[in-house]
């Protein structure tokens, strides 16, 4: 049996494939279980790129609108101090007294804390794959439990050389020796 | 004027950056009126909160310091870890195999955990930690077990004593110089062990990509002597998923048996073996009588990937293989199978090294070949 070649199979799984090539792939697909599973492989391989294109879950549309207020306050600050300046003769330092000084403080205080949240956001704990429920997985620097957002991490800091494992009963481990203790330390999650 | 300015733009931003150190009660450490260690101090060392976003992230590094007020020598503790209002459905333990703590010796163990969440933290304890478990050199056992950590614990004390009973038969024929390669052995091996990202859920797909599931059947690896064998097993695999692994198992010997655990390889399109994970099955449900034959069942489904430096692809598994790694009676006694049987099944290349060949290695590697040869002479 001649196999379509690899190109084909990944523009089939992409639905991509003209409508003879598309048939004729198709009949070969009824009859050839290997190439079936290479078609999966290449689903599969979409799915995951789709769920990594995904940004992390940031709150954009809460923080556009505490940064409007922000810049919204900025201004009507700026405002003050520019009257302060015209009127008054003490220029600089007469902007600077008061409520006046207390409302430039504060706007200044809100477009950092605007700017520190856009530079530090939220980790991305939104799960890569699909569905609602509790998923087990390994990090870089732990084993973490995720569900619904929330997670719970066990770290190895102390080590290089992990062994991870995994249980059909859902658990996840993580053995290390603690640079410390010298003791080997064997870290589980369950999920229930 | 400026200076005013000044001192409330660097408080503010010092209140927004600065990582609080958690309350003293974020964690609490409960440990029973008799049991045979207590607790001798709790530091929680590096231990902060600090804010990303609208998240608030613990990070605590619990060092505890406990005390063995038994009469023997502990072999292993394991702690369950609780944060019941992080993860309603989820737990944790911490255990630490391959001591050796003689009575009255006290001794370290460090707990380095993470919670994130959403809103700000009440009052009370965010983490309380439960002793589930001691195990004895004389493999007795304390602890409310509710994480199986008797079997566990009993089986990687079986596979230490195993594994330096191997290393110390090498020293004692070749020398320091054979021990030296059998432990660069170990270190290549273990350098060059194929190894996966595996994600756990359970009793549902990971993925949605269910399309084109369909049921794939375990190959049996057996070992001589062992005293349950896999009869026939199956799991539903579509693309990197494996799902609800099934396997029937029979009692060859003549004690009632109450856990089993099947290590499970899964094999690639182009014929590389990787350890997948391991089936385990226990409790009540399963009742394995001397003679009869009960099916290991677990509803959970993994998703395998090539780890992110090999190409971070997904796993197409082309077939599964399993073999039983441990068998518990019903007296609490554990089987294991010996190393002879992994070398001759060509495991030693794909299974992790158990809890003890870890810390050789480590000692190996820090220490030097002398250091090893006292320790496997201590014990």
């Amino acid at each position: 049996m001649t196999h379509p070649d690899q190109t084909t199979l990944a523009l089939y799984a992409g639905q991509d494939l003209g409508w003879f090539r598309h048939r004729r792939t198709q009949r070969h697909l009824a009859r050839c279980r290997e190439c079936r599973d290479e078609v999966q492989a290449f689903a599969s391989a979409r799915d995951n790129l789709v769920a990594l294109n995904e940004l992390p879950a940031i709150p954009w549309n809460r923080l556009a609108i505490d940064m409007k207020a922000n810049i919204r306050l900025g201004l009507a600050a700026g405002e003050c101090v520019r009257g302060e300046r015209m009127a008054g003769p003490l220029g600089l330092f007469g902007i600077l007294s008061g409520a006046r000084s207390l409302a430039a403080c504060a706007s200044v205080m809100a477009l950092v804390t605007a700017g520190l949240f856009l530079e530090r956001p939220t980790p991305p704990t939104a799960p890569a794959i699909a569905g609602d429920g509790a998923v087990l997985r390994a990090t870089a620097n732990g084993i973490e439990l995720n569900e619904g957002g929330q997670t719970l991490s066990l770290l190895h800091v102390r080590s290089g050389d992990v062994t991870y494992s995994a249980g059909a009963q859902g658990s996840m481990r993580a053995g290390y020796v603690d640079a410390d203790t010298g003791n080997v330390t064997i870290n589980n999650l369950y999920v229930q | 004027m400026y200076s005013k300015f000044a001192i409330l733009f660097v408080a503010g931003v010092a209140a927004l950056c600065a990582q609080e150190t958690p309350p003293n009660n974020s964690v609490k450490i409960n440990l029973p009126p008799d049991s045979p260690l207590t607790l001798i101090s709790t530091d929680l060392g590096d231990s902060h909160v600090s804010q990303r976003g609208s998240a608030v992230v613990l990070d605590l590094d619990v060092a505890l310091t406990l005390h063995n007020s038994s009469p023997n020598r502990v072999r292993g503790v394991t702690l369950l870890v609780a944060a019941q209002e992080v993860t309603p459905g989820g737990k944790a333990s911490v255990s630490v195999p391959s001591l050796d703590v003689a009575p009255n010796q006290n001794f370290p163990v460090r707990i380095n955990l993470r919670l994130l969440r959403p809103a700000q933290m009440r009052g009370g304890p965010l983490v309380e930690v439960n002793l589930d478990g001691v195990l004895f050199q004389d493999y007795s056992f304390y602890g409310p077990n509710r994480l199986e950590s008797r079997r566990t614990m009993t089986a990687w004390e079986m596979q230490a004593q195993r594994d330096r009973k191997y290393f110390k038969s090498i020293l004692a024929a070749r020398g320091l110089d054979g021990l030296k390669q059998a432990m660069l052995e170990s270190l290549n091996r273990q350098a060059e062990r194929p190894r996966l990202d595996v994600q756990v859920s359970r009793g549902r797909a990971v993925t949605s990509a269910a399309v084109g599931e369909h049921a794939v059947r375990f190959a049996f690896l057996r070992f001589p002597g062992e005293p349950v064998e896999p009869v026939e097993g199956w799991a539903e695999i579509a693309g990197n998923e494996a799902r609800n692994p099934r396997i029937d198992v029979h009692n060859l010997s003549s004690r009632q048996v109450r856990a089993v655990e099947i290590d499970w390889i899964v094999t690639d399109r182009q014929g590389k073996q990787y350890m997948a994970g391991s089936v385990p099955a226990s409790g009540p449900e399963f009742n394995l009588k001397a003679g009869s034959t009960s099916r290991v069942l677990q509803d959970t489904a993994l998703r395998l990937s090539r780890l992110a430096n090999d190409g971070g692809t997904p796993l197409s598994i082309a077939g599964m293989t399993g073999f039983v790694g441990q068998v518990e009676f019903a007296d609490g006694k554990v089987w294991i199978p010996n190393r002879e049987s992994l070398a001759n099944a060509q495991l030693l290349d794909i299974l992790e090294p158990s809890p003890e060949e870890q810390r050789l290695m480590d000692l190996y590697r820090k220490k030097g070949p002398k250091a090893l040869a006292d320790e496997l002479n201590k014990l």
